[in-house]
């Protein structure tokens, strides 16, 4: 068999005692930061990137990656106990999470939150790991045309899943398209849009904008939100869930998992779509009595589950196309060009020894979060107990180090500060920013891509129709706009998302 | 006509604004043909989607309805803003001790809750945390102090 021998290889890489270490201080910090309100795996991944520089590519990939799935149990800790979401993935694990604390099951509900995660983050990588291989080698066989179809079709799908308005989230993606081309262009050698500024030669830093927009710009705005938090302290009490329990969620769990896989797979989705889409789905099917928003365990399990498969699998399209489908997973791109790895899926076959490192990395870390967040849950609480006043002042001052070390350029941070504000002022207009980062991060592989394209077709925009891999991607765009715009579904989606 | 919607009004105007600002920047760029784009091709096309998405935004916010928005907190945002530029100033010349110093104190002073003496543990905490991290654990190459 491929896979296990493949996977051999990948645990021999990820069991080495430098690379345990990494995938622990990974999803140590990332179960720290999941639990800290106001700071996310974004902003974490865009601080340690000059740190990443440091390590073996398979090491800073492994630790990076290990702060993304960790943040989503950290998550579910806060939004249980202090009625606030630790990640935006966990909002919806504060409906029935936070009243089941209120009644005194905090520990189980802590539990089984741990127990579903650890369940769908298995399965998930599992999942990565049958699928990924026969993906990229359909990728392999991708041309300019099709790449270009499929990033249309990646941002549409990221548009159409985003919170909000529709319009606002396209004309995000096409200022972030926009903003990606600010430098010099590969083919001419033009400079572009840097405003006779030399800073700009190479281009907006990436890490510098969305450290402004997801660290800066978001402290600015809670900031001015009145923080009424209501800690439920008292005893957590026993952690591991009854066997009635385990009995009663076992379905939520295995539906959470498989819905939160699939939407963790689509650009745009990831963790907190699928939390989403889990619990909505809950409500419906799970068997009675319901006592969904009023501490039915289930609405803790499912979209827990939901969230760490939706958190594993949105590797999937980063791995196997080079495509990110969220904000973190365009910062590991970030990550692996600067060890000179191009994204795409050439890395299987290239590097072996770090994908599949990166895949059992993924059981380890689940394993060390059961750990860490089971027997530990006293020490996250306490953590909970430090004040933001204390907390954002040490995360600007990260942001800036961090912003600073990666080229030891000073203009990087004035990038940072118009962007900061920038960021403000689009949260306070409704407008998504996760669209304007991932469009960002394809403008100049979209123009490359549509470049190359039209070189071989003379010119002839056609060509997008007739490669037929090609058309599929851009039939599947316009049927998901069309069905957006269909007054019914937006109601639905409107419902769906806003609950 | 009345602005119905103000949050999809000014979001409209915003993007015709960077729509323009591209539109302006452009001009000079060669196009090319479709088949041989030149350096102008794409941002070009980008732009002109973009004006015509904030033309829509706009159009339609004065149609529809839409919720109003919330006060702007310009003072934080500013000087937020402006500490982060600061550091950017300071860390070449002053070195990390210095502008993290500012840096901290002045974003602390930015919220509601500001305690001088609370905020003097953080800085310091803070320099000696990065400091020995940063400079020592990691060796980046970042001056301590100011350079003379």
């Amino acid at each position: 068999m491929d896979v296990i021998s493949n996977l051999g290889l990948g645990f021999g890489v990820a069991l080495t005692i430098q690379n345990t270490a990494y995938c622990f201080i990974g999803v140590l910090l990332g179960t720290i930061i999941g639990v800290l309100p106001g700071i996310g795996p974004v902003t974490t991944v865009a601080m340690l990137l000059p740190i990443s520089f440091t390590l073996q590519p398979e090491s800073a990939l492994i630790l990076l990656a290990g702060i993304y799935y960790g943040a989503q149990y950290g998550g579910s800790t806060t939004a249980i106990l202090v009625n606030i979401p630790g990640e935006a993935s966990s909002v919806v694990t504060t409906i029935d999470g936070h009243q089941m604390a209120r009644q005194g099951r905090a520990g189980p509900a802590l539990g089984i939150a741990a127990l579903a995660s650890f369940f769908a983050g298995c399965a998930a990588t599992l999942l990565i790991a049958l699928a990924a291989p026969p993906l990229a080698t359909i990728a392999l066989q991708f041309g300019p045309a099709e790449y270009f179809s499929l990033m249309v079709c990646g941002l549409i799908a990221a548009v159409v899943l985003a919170r909000g308005s529709l319009l606002k989230a396209v004309a995000m993606v096409v200022l972030g398209l926009l903003l990606g081309l600010v430098g010099t262009d590969v083919n001419s050698g033009a400079r572009r849009f840097n405003f006779g500024m030399t800073g700009l030669a190479d281009g907006i830093e990436f890490v510098a904008l969305s450290m402004a927009i997801y660290g800066i710009a978001e402290i600015v705005y809670n900031l001015e939100k009145q923080q009424t938090a209501s800690i439920v302290t008292g005893a957590v009490g026993r952690v591991w869930p009854s066997v009635t329990d385990l009995k009663r969620c076992a379905g939520s769990i295995l539906r959470g998992t498989a819905l939160g896989a699939i939407l963790g797979v689509l650009p745009g989705g990831g963790a907190l779509l699928a939390s989403f889409a889990a619990y909505t789905l809950e409500k419906k099917v799970a068997t009675p009595p319901r006592q969904f928003g009023s501490g039915d365990m289930r609405g803790v399990a499912a979209p827990e589950a939901a969230n760490n498969a939706g958190a594993q699998t949105s590797f999937i399209p980063m791995l196997t196309l080079g495509i990110p489908g969220n904000p973190t997973m365009a910062m590991l791109i970030g990550a692996l060009m600067i060890h000179g790895i191009a994204p795409g899926p050439r890395v299987m076959t290239d590097r072996p020894g770090l994908f599949w490192g990166l895949i059992a990395s993924m059981w380890l870390g689940n394993l060390m979060l059961v750990v860490l967040n089971l027997p530990m849950i006293g020490l996250w609480v306490r953590l909970l107990r430090v004040p933001y006043r204390l907390l954002y002042p040490a995360i600007i001052a990260f942001c800036c180090v961090g912003a600073y070390t990666i080229n030891n350029k000073p203009f990087d941070l004035f990038v940072m500060g118009f962007f900061a504000i920038f960021g403000y002022v689009a949260l306070k207009l409704d407008c998504e920013p996760a669209p304007l980062i991932l469009g960002f991060v394809l403008g100049p592989m979209m123009e490359e891509n549509l470049r190359r394209a039209l070189l071989i077709s003379r010119g002839d925009p056609m060509v997008f129709l007739q490669e037929p891999i090609s058309l599929a991607f851009l039939v599947a765009a316009a049927a998901l706009l069309i069905v957006i715009a269909a007054p019914a579904v937006r109601l639905k989606r409107a419902e769906a998302l806003n609950e | 006509m009345r602005i119905r919607a103000p949050r999809d009004f000014w979001s409209g105007v915003m993007f015709c604004g960077f729509a323009a600002v591209a539109i302006l920047t452009a001009r000079g760029y060669t196009l090319g043909t479709a088949g041989k784009m030149g350096p102008g091709y794409f941002p070009l096309l980008l732009a002109v989607l973009l004006a015509a998405l904030g033309a829509t935004l706009i159009a339609r916010s004065v149609v529809l309805s839409g919720e109003s928005i919330s006060r702007f907190h310009v003072l934080p945002l500013a000087v937020i803003a402006a500490a982060v530029c600061l550091f950017g100033v300071l860390i070449e010349p002053l070195g990390l001790v210095v502008s993290l110093a500012a840096l901290t104190l002045i974003s602390a002073w930015a919220g509601a809750q500001f305690r001088l003496a609370e905020a003097l543990a953080l800085a310091a905490a803070l320099i000696v945390f990065s400091v020995g991290v940063f400079v020592y654990a990691l060796g980046l190459p970042l001056n301590i102090w100011p350079s003379l």
